[in-house]
């Protein structure tokens, strides 16, 4: 795995003894020993884990109307925010509307918007708002620049605390502090598994000395360090589209039910044109949950049949640590409806599953 | 570690003798690749299986792997166990986690002499490469 890149807490991982593993072109570890899925997932529901997500992209673009640049290209209204506030928000093909990348835009002002968008998809993101920015716009790709750590549970306003840094900001709000043992960070109130939790930017080199004192400060509240394996399990109990699975260049924010991201009264986005007709239209599949009734456990591309007929595809599917059952997303043809049973081609085997409406788990992200 | 009584398959599952039947599970080497087990789906029974005879399946969190019939025989016994904690192969692959016991129509000692399978050093080469 020589050419992946890896994350400044790397070292760290292996010394742990980590599942490492391939993500968007970054070694990064699936799975801790003593922890594994199950535990660690359950770390974060009942009480707080920390992940390293540094392998997620950063880019920041400035320059005077850096807020209105964005604003016409990504699909949400950063309107409806203000300074200090952060946005999920969709990049979208100009010509299809298909989704690009799903990011974070985080707003320090009307002249600069910083941006967290997935691995795999930094450099198109970056490089297509660059190549569209004006001279006194400039778009940078900050990707090694900082660290992301996220700090998800109901113990993780204790944990944060316990590091001198700010928790009482709202649900998707950020701020700048000092910590006492890494330098200046921005403290975020976002994450990605459903959870009260926090996002920790540090300095690339600063992650080390926060990651320490996060786990060894960690211990008395049940810490666990968490792996990507509970971070899919996590945020598929959410129903929170991945992008690559349940979001590509071939599915659309209106067929993912995504259309809360979409400023739709803002005069212009990228892919604008054909996200409104097929709006208008209805689109012909859409992104539903699948819960399963018997042992079957939907993973990705299992096809969906109703009454014989194939209705669609599974996009995502796991086992829900919390449910104990398997669940998933999948992209069902227009007509399906919320309580209908299909059945699921696990393996050659008929699994029956219920439509349902994600979340499968409450969200306690507040 | 691998036990060194047991003798082991290419495919990450062992075989014990007991009495008259064979006991077969999958290896630590196995268990640690899928991660947490949440399901076990085994033969009822009196199920006949021939050698290589995908029988079961063990699924993870993240992915299903299918159970190969080591040799060919009848299914005596499953761990019913495995139903409500299937954990245990995770905890315990060489004991509590077992999966099913076979009898082969031949006898224990026929069937093995009959089969290729690998000791405990072999099978450790095996997962070394």
């Amino acid at each position: 795995m020589s050419d992946l890149q890896k994350s400044p807490l790397h070292d760290r991982h292996v010394a742990l003894g980590a599942k490492m593993a391939d993500f968007g072109g970054w070694e990064m570890p699936i799975e801790y020993p003593g922890g594994g899925v199950l535990k660690e997932h359950t770390a974060v529901r009942e009480a707080v884990g920390v992940f390293d997500v540094s392998h997620l992209g950063k880019g920041v673009v400035r320059g005077p109307g850096a807020l209105e640049f964005v604003n016409a290209r990504l699909t949400n209204d950063l309107r409806r925010i203000g300074v200090g506030q952060a946005q999920y928000t969709l990049c979208c093909d100009r010509e299809t509307g298909g989704v690009i990348d799903d990011l974070i835009a985080y707003v320090r002002s009307e002249d600069e918007v910083f941006l967290i968008p997935n691995a795999a998809n930094t450099s198109a993101v970056v490089g297509l708002l660059a190549a569209d920015a004006p001279d006194d716009i400039e778009v940078e790709d900050l990707h090694t620049r900082f660290a992301v750590i996220a700090v998800q549970g109901p113990r993780s306003p204790d944990l944060v605390a316990a590091l001198g840094l700010p928790t009482d900001h709202d649900y998707m709000s950020f701020t700048r502090a000092a910590s006492g043992s890494g330098g200046d960070l921005t403290v975020c109130r976002t994450g990605y598994t459903g959870e009260l939790g926090y996002e920790l930017l540090p300095a690339w080199e600063d992650a080390g000395a926060v990651w320490d004192e996060l786990l060894a400060k960690g211990v008395a509240l049940g810490v666990l360090p968490c792996g990507l394996g509970a971070r899919d399990t996590l945020r598929t109990e959410m129903g929170y589209p991945l992008h690559g699975q349940d979001l590509s260049l071939e599915i659309t924010p209106v067929q993912a039910k995504s259309g809360w991201a979409v400023g739709w009264d803002k005069p212009a986005f990228w892919g604008r044109d054909a996200l409104v007709k097929e709006r208008a239209d209805g689109p012909a599949r859409s992104l539903w949950g699948l819960e399963s009734q018997d042992r079957g456990i939907p993973r990705s591309h299992m096809q969906v049949l109703k009454d014989d007929q194939v209705v669609g595809e599974v996009t995502s599917g796991t086992f829900s640590p919390t449910r104990r059952v398997g669940i998933g997303l999948a992209l069902l043809n227009r007509g399906t409806a919320e309580g209908d049973v299909v059945t699921v081609d696990v393996r050659g085997r008929s699994s029956v599953m219920k439509v349902v409406k994600p979340p499968f788990v409450p969200s306690h992200v507040r | 570690m691998n036990p060194a009584d047991l003798k082991y398959t290419a495919e990450h599952e062992w075989v014990r003798v007991v009495g008259d039947h064979l006991r077969v599970g999958i290896t630590d080497y196995a268990q640690e690749s899928l991660g947490d087990i949440v399901f076990v789906t085994l033969p009822v029974v009196g199920t006949e299986v021939t050698a290589g005879q995908s029988f079961g399946e063990v699924e993870s969190t993240k992915s299903v792997s299918d159970l190969f019939a080591p040799l060919a025989g009848t299914i005596t016994a499953r761990n019913e166990a495995l139903d409500a904690n299937p954990e245990l192969v995770n905890g315990d692959p060489y004991g509590e986690g077992w999966m099913v016991e076979l009898a082969p129509a031949a006898g224990v000692a026929a069937a093995l002499a009959d089969v290729q399978l690998l000791d405990a050093s072999a099978y450790e080469a095996l997962t070394r490469s």
